[in-house]
């Protein structure tokens, strides 16, 4: 009887004491489940950066992970509760942690269930599309997560893509859109669409190459984000461009499948999705890397197995398939036609997938299609893979240098926030395409001390390569503050505007290039305060992984009677992954006077 | 084996009966050859805050293309062949005899990992068939794709 008494008090105790919540909501997992921020980035450190008040049950429940574990405690606890159909991951986190043994305690939960069913979890991988050609702003780029039925299924387009995007009424134009995006304004929700709408809509129509990483999770990891993701549907967290973007929450639900990842241990500001991928090598996450080449390489490198006259016959027959039936091309072997045909197929489809549907280039497409069909194909060769977006040098930059300017020593050194010039080492990007925010340079120069050389709000460059098969349009735009030539003096800090088409080949390694420039400058001090230019600029840009060099001259006329002309010349040697020496010499001549120097720096690169 | 009757019945009815296609109003099954793909976020500013348009779907439906694939647990090769931008992607795979549209194609279709050789090789020499005519619609490819599927030994089973 005193037995029994001591089991029914027990038992009576276990029902009436609460668990220990301080220590259960202190716990990894739920802090992952609440998506509290660990201080990861600035605002709300310690709160959850959820902000929907459907997320939560109490209502301090944002600020307070505690009390929301407490109701959650007695929402989900009794059996037929319809909290548990909202919350499953919830759910499990309780059982598992407090020890609740029900058979099928979610089998009243029909809509989760039905769509529990529809998601695979054989395999969770993260997607990440890497710039698109000639636009290197895409270089900021995008991550996503891919749901395979399977570890390396057979087709992943059949595969689900979980996304985190702003969500944007269709009429809001698009400054408006860049603003709120950048500002917050704008809600961000998981969305799960299938992958190969992803596929077409970055590999195929914006030709960006798709870098795919495996993660080494179990079944039993990737069922915690699945039925977390269900905790997400139609939740908003605030978008913020640089800091609560997309790469941010995915590392948020990786940290729910494995809560003890060192994931977002350190201040994750302008989280850059190359450092998504870094953080997840760095907690040892990635199993496998794939490479998925966009459409518009896919052509390249079957048109470079292709000689010039064969290379000249796609070209024409993609105008004019009827052309097949010349004695120039019957005269070629059955698998050399086949590959000039399908050349001259991806290259018509690569101008024409996008847009409405052309009866004309359906006719032709069909036409060489059936060329490819009736001629048998050579054997299949890889698309050569580049280096990993991950293999690249870091995001931000510090360089130090001496130079000689004019007769004067002078000591340069200066800090980019972000990201690649046309001359730094090119390993993991894109050839051709620069893209550089906040450059700050300065110079400590023996007799004028220290001074503000330049400084780059943005400058983008674009070096999109023409062939026979693509004519795109190169352009740049460049915008800042620099040590400006003026009429009557040496030189004045200015503010300046610039930018222009241009046009640009490549052969091998090196692009030349020809742009036209327009200029609006302002220089404090000088008569006209604003003046307008125009003129052009040629150059030449080599872009080797072991060695870029390049030589420009830019001439330009001022509305102000007034030209310059600058030229220049840049070589650059990587020394290490993160690490490159950098000479430059450059010459600027205006109204008869000029100026010369030349400099040598370090560059490192980090974070 | 069973989705892929229903489908193939389903089809049957598609060509004529445009009012309530299946799958959904608004699904792709009427996508022609060499459709193109429109509405996209190609710009940069869209790209920017990796925005979409509308409600974000949640697995429900299959996005786009508008076709409801709710309560299904795979795609259809139906479904897929109606999904915006992908009958062109089967067609060039097929012309060429190989390729992930292909493959893709093979998996929905519960085609036998044995045999997905065999019907690589058979779309390819009936593309003349499956693809007679430049503005054939994702439908009729189907149709047609079986078509040529009840005439081989191997495949036959697979649509009978």
């Amino acid at each position: 009887m005193l037995w029994l008494c001591v089991v029914l008090w027990g038992a009576g105790a276990q029902a009436a004491t609460a668990p220990d919540f301080a220590a259960l909501a202190a716990t990894p997992r739920w802090q992952a489940l609440m998506h509290v921020n660990p201080g990861a980035t600035l605002r709300g450190v310690g709160t959850s950066y959820v902000d929907d008040a459907d997320f939560f049950l109490a209502t301090d429940g944002k600020a307070d992970p505690e009390a929301e574990l407490r109701a959650t405690w007695r929402a989900l606890e009794p059996a037929q509760s319809q909290a548990r159909c909202r919350f499953p991951a919830r759910y499990r986190f309780l059982a598992t942690t407090l020890g609740w043994h029900e058979s099928a305690p979610l089998a009243h939960c029909e809509d989760y269930l039905a769509w529990r069913a529809q998601m695979p979890i054989g395999q969770l991988v993260l997607v990440f599309p890497a710039a698109y050609l000639n636009s290197p702003s895409s270089m900021f780029g995008h991550t996503l997560l891919r749901l395979d039925a399977e570890p390396d299924p057979d087709a992943v387009w059949l595969s689900r893509a979980i996304n985190f995007g702003a969500q944007a009424g269709g009429a809001d134009n698009s400054l408006f859109y860049i603003w709120r995006g950048l500002a917050g304004g704008y809600p961000g929700q998981f969305s799960v669409t299938s992958y190969v709408e992803k596929i077409r809509d970055y590999a195929f129509v914006e030709n960006r190459d798709m870098w795919e990483y495996a993660l080494d999770l179990d079944a039993g990891e990737i069922d915690w984000v699945v039925s977390h993701l269900w905790e997400l549907r139609g939740i908003n967290f605030d978008y913020y461009f640089f800091d609560e973007n997309c790469s941010l929450r995915l590392l948020e639900l990786i940290k729910v499948a494995r809560p003890q990842a060192p994931l977002m241990t350190e201040l994750r500001f302008a989280e850059l999705p190359v450092n998504t991928v870094r953080a997840l090598y760095g907690a040892d996450l990635v199993a496998e890397r794939r490479y998925r080449p966009s459409k518009a390489v896919e052509l390249e490198a079957l048109a470079a197995r292709l000689d010039a006259n064969e290379r000249a016959l796609a070209a024409d027959l993609r105008d004019d398939p009827a052309r097949v039936d010349t004695p120039a091309f019957k005269a070629y072997p059955p698998p050399r036609r086949h590959l000039m045909a399908q050349v001259a197929y991806q290259a018509l489809r690569l101008r024409n997938r996008e847009g409405d549907r052309d009866p004309d280039v359906a006719r032709k497409s069909l036409a060489l299609l059936r060329v490819v069909q009736r001629n048998p194909a050579p054997p299949p060769q890889p698309v050569p893979e580049p280096a990993p977006p991950e293999r690249g040098h870091g995001t931000q930059t510090v360089n130090l240098g001496v130079g000689r300017q004019d007769g004067r020593d002078f000591l340069a050194f200066g800090y980019r926030l972000t990201y690649h010039d046309l001359f730094d080492p090119l390993a993991g990007f894109l050839p051709g395409a620069a893209i550089e925010g906040l450059d700050v340079q300065l110079r400590l120069d023996e007799r004028d001390g220290l001074a503000l050389e330049s400084l780059d709000l943005v400058n983008i460059r674009s070096l999109a390569p023409r062939s026979e098969f693509v004519k795109p349009i190169s352009w740049f735009v460049h915008a800042g503050l620099e040590q400006t030539p003026v009429a009557d003096r040496a030189r004045a800090l200015g503010g300046f505007v610039q930018g222009g088409p241009g046009a640009s080949w490549r052969f091998g390694d090196l692009f030349p290039y020809v742009f036209a420039v327009a200029r609006i400058e302002s220089v404090s001090g000088t008569d006209p305060d604003a003046a307008l230019g125009g003129g052009a600029e040629a150059g030449l840009a080599y872009q080797a992984e072991s060695v870029q060099w390049g030589l420009h001259a830019r001439w330009l006329e001022f509305t102000s009677q007034f030209a310059r002309l600058r030229t220049g010349v840049t070589a650059n040697v990587p020394v290490s992954p993160d690490n490159a020496l950098r000479g430059e010499c450059s010459h600027e001549s205006w109204q008869g006077e000029a100026v010369a120097g030349c400099s040598v720096s370090f560059r490192h690169f980090f974070d | 084996m069973k989705k892929i009757i229903i489908g193939a019945a389903l089809l049957g009815s598609s060509m004529t009966a445009s009012a309530v296609a299946p799958g959904g109003p608004g699904c792709g099954w009427g996508n022609l050859l060499f459709e193109g793909s429109s509405g996209l976020p190609a710009h940069l500013l869209a790209t920017i805050v990796n925005g979409t348009s509308g409600n974000a779907t949640f697995g429900m439906t299959s996005g786009t293309n508008g076709c409801d694939t709710s309560g299904t647990l795979t795609y259809s090769g139906n479904s897929l062949l109606a999904m915006n931008g992908v009958l062109e992607e089967v067609a060039q795979d097929m012309a060429v005899g190989h390729g992930e549209a292909l493959t893709a194609l093979t998996v929905a279709m519960q085609i036998d990992p044995a045999d997905r050789d065999h019907f690589n090789s058979v779309m390819h020499q009936n593309f003349a068939q499956i693809f007679p005519r430049d503005d054939v619609s994702s439908g009729e490819v189907m149709d047609n794709i079986n078509t040529v599927m009840k005439r081989d030994d191997r495949l036959s089973h697979y649509v009978s």
